[in-house]
């Protein structure tokens, strides 16, 4: 089984991180030594994930204050909206607001990447907010439709996947809840498939991987399976593997085993179980593993320890062994 | 169910005065602060009732055992602060408290503290983890509650986090541990429902019940995490049933920032929940109306008060009375009945500035005079 690994969301923030964004908040700190902590904090994350043998490394996306913000704040079209909370969390996001169609500016997302992975970007795993999670998780105050939005957000997104090729990057997570907490029907689900396809255009060789996590995933795998992307992945928190329909043939399957809900580490015995059952259920002979969801809802040690046992699981799969 | 029409009461916190803060440290009030302080007394009038704590604050002499003297004061500006701005239920804003899940867990034995999560942009909250059975070695916020009842002219109503809130905002690890193999929605969902009704039967129940032997008559459970997962709604009243079985009391349930059709019908199994305290100005404005929703109430023939949120704490611009009496206009007929009407903010007003906070409890307490008469009036 080919196995790759990596974070497919922010990694939390360390205490000392933590320390300073609050004294810049309260005018205790100087930008300059936040922005040095900040510098130093990415390089720790990158170098976390290459001792644990990633297959992408993403320096922990630790600046970001959610999803959207890097397209909300830069793009034309939109303004930054009210808290609001994030799927099933205690944590928040910024609404977008959309006046006008949207806009892409070039350029100014590629400026918002961190820095480490600008520099390094063929091992890079660029997020994005993925076109239909994108749409309905705004206000859209434009004028277009929602199938119409969708398929705009999924036009300019393979712009901005075609501009980040020419810099040297060749993995893209298209971050998606909304495909599976509701799961669009009827021309919606055209327009989030044919959304895909123009990026699945704008690849040119490099990896898309559309990841879902928030409800189980059975009820929306008849619009995952149809999705022109590299890699789908579903969140097998919320998702029954025993469940998963026998007999599939999926180029390559994304699975997220590790929970940030709790801090109690995952059995690697158990992971690795799990794993196997899914990949021969959906016919899968790669397999890129993470946790479910974002890990920043965990703090940073237990947020590391699971981690951990990704790595472990990753080396047991490659090798077919048990941990 | 009152004996006047929407009567006002608080709901949560408030920002903790500069005076407080420095003088709980220890240090010496600087000038900002000492102006605070004394612009507060002389409105309120509340300091000469605990001189020697007056003193020492003024003095700067609150190291060590003075800093619980500085709590104490903190605590009576906060009592009368809202007994003068026209509540006829009112707390101490919280005032000897971190916030609102930190407090409680640091009471209980059975967590760990694990470190500060994100709750959104540098905004971030301590967060433990359970990692043995939950147990109470002694009810806590007697004392506070003790402070209050003496010191109080208006009703003390305490404010208490649920099981279910604690619970949502913990890391479940002890728990979830238990459950035998992959740890799936189903294995979580089982852990949280011990989890839940472990705090609600060994801890939250006996501080209740320790509150009511002190004489508390009015207690809020807070439940601000019963919208996060709607369909967990069984398990927020599973937990309130738990924690409140065989108390007297009169008991109310907190919920802010929610879909409260999502939570409906299964909330309305809250068996002693007399009121629903919830949030609706923040989501009303001009082409939304955010009472609407009351008729789902109407619809279910729940015939519970309603402790109704008719100013947003998390805007500074200050409602006017016009719009509080609009708002509670539209419940009233929502509602289909006035008289189950209490009035109060969205939810705590920590995040407004003490002027800003008092400016909106007055619009509360004059918006409801408003209201009041004209449904007063003859012919209404």
């Amino acid at each position: 089984m080919i196995v790759h690994t990596g974070l497919t969301g922010a990694f939390p923030r360390t205490e000392e991180l933590v320390r300073a964004t609050r004294d810049l908040d309260r005018g205790r700190a100087s930008p300059d030594s936040v922005e040095a902590l900040f510098r130093t904090s990415e390089l720790e994350v990158v170098a976390l994930e290459r001792r644990l043998g990633f297959s992408t490394v993403t320096a922990g996306y630790l600046r970001w204050p959610d999803l959207f913000r890097a397209f909300a704040e830069t793009w034309e079209g939109f303004s930054v909206g009210p808290l609001t909370r994030w799927f099933e969390t205690n944590t928040f996001y910024r609404q977008p607001i959309l006046f006008s169609p949207p806009l892409r500016v070039p350029g100014a997302f590629a400026a918002r990447i961190p820095a480490p992975l600008r520099a390094e970007p063929a091992s890079a795993r660029i997020l994005l907010p993925g076109p239909y999670t994108f749409a309905g998780l705004l206000e859209n105050r434009s004028g277009e439709t929602d199938s119409a939005l969708v398929h705009r957000l999924g036009r300019l997104l393979a712009d901005e996947v075609r501009e980040l090729r020419g810099l040297g990057f060749s993995t893209f997570q298209f971050t998606e809840p909304l495909l599976v907490v509701r799961p669009p029907d009827g021309p919606h689900a055209e327009a989030v498939v044919e959304a895909y396809g123009s990026i699945s255009k704008a690849l040119n060789g490099g990896t898309s991987i559309v990841w879902t996590f928030g409800k189980d995933a059975l009820p929306a795998l008849r619009i995952l399976d149809r999705l022109p992307a590299s890699v789908v992945g579903i969140d097998l928190a919320d998702t029954d593997v025993d469940r998963l329909p026998a007999g599939g043939q999926v180029p390559a399957l994304g699975l997220g085993v590790l929970d940030p809900r709790t801090t109690l580490p995952e059995d690697p015995t158990e992971v690795v179980r799990v794993v196997r059952a899914a990949a021969e259920r959906r016919g899968a002979k790669t397999v890129w593993l993470g946790p479910g969801a974002s890990l920043d809802l965990l703090p940073p040690e237990p947020a590391t320890r699971k981690l951990e046992v990704l790595s472990k699981v990753q080396r047991t799969l490659s090798e077919g062994g048990r941990p | 169910m009152t004996e006047r029409l929407f009567p006002a009461q608080e709901i949560g916190s408030l920002a903790r005065p500069r005076w407080q803060l420095l003088g709980q440290r220890g240090e010496a009030l600087d000038d900002g602060a000492r102006a605070e302080f004394e612009s507060w007394d002389r409105r309120l009038k509340f300091a000469a009732e605990l001189p020697a704590a007056r003193d020492a604050l003024l003095a700067g002499k609150t190291k060590g055992p003075g800093a619980e003297a500085v709590r104490d004061l903190a605590a009576l500006f906060a009592i009368r602060y809202l007994e003068s701005a026209g509540l006829e239920r009112i707390y101490d804003g919280e005032a000897r408290r971190v916030e609102m899940y930190e407090h409680p867990v640091r009471q209980m034995q059975g967590f760990r503290f694990q470190g500060h999560v994100r709750s959104f942009d540098s905004k971030y909250y301590l967060k433990a983890a359970i990692v043995e059975p939950v147990r109470l070695d002694k009810p806590f916020d007697v004392d506070e509650f003790d402070f209050v009842r003496t010191h109080a002219h208006a009703v003390p109503k305490i404010p208490v986090t649920g099981p279910y809130t604690l619970a949502d905002w913990s890391f479940n690890e002890y728990y979830l541990a238990r459950q035998k193999g992959w740890k799936g929605r189903s294995a979580r969902r089982s852990a949280q429902r011990e989890f839940v009704v472990d705090l609600a039967k060994n801890a939250i129940r006996p501080t209740l019940r320790a509150l009511i032997d002190r004489g508390c008559k009015v207690i809020q459970i807070d439940e601000p995490a019963a919208g996060t997962h709607p369909d967990e709604t069984e398990l927020v009243v599973e937990g309130f049933n738990a924690a409140t079985e065989g108390l007297e009391a009169e008991f109310s349930m907190h919920i802010c920032y929610s879909e409260y059709r999502d939570l409906l019908p299964a909330l309305l199994g809250a068996k002693r929940c007399t009121q629903w305290a919830w949030e609706f100005a923040n989501r009303d404005s001009e082409g939304h109306d955010g009472y609407e929703v009351l008729r789902a109430l109407k619809e279910y023939g729940d015939k519970r008060s309603i402790g109704l949120g008719v100013v947003d704490v998390h805007r500074d611009p200050v409602e006017a009375p016009s719009v509080v009496a609009d708002r509670i206009r539209r419940a009233s007929k929502y509602l289909g009945d006035p008289s189950r009407i209490w009035v109060n903010p969205d939810c705590g007003l920590r995040t407004r500035s003490l002027e800003v906070a008092y400016a909106k409890l007055r619009a509360v307490v004059e918006g409801a005079a408003l209201a009041r008469a004209e449904l007063s009036k003859p012919g209404r």
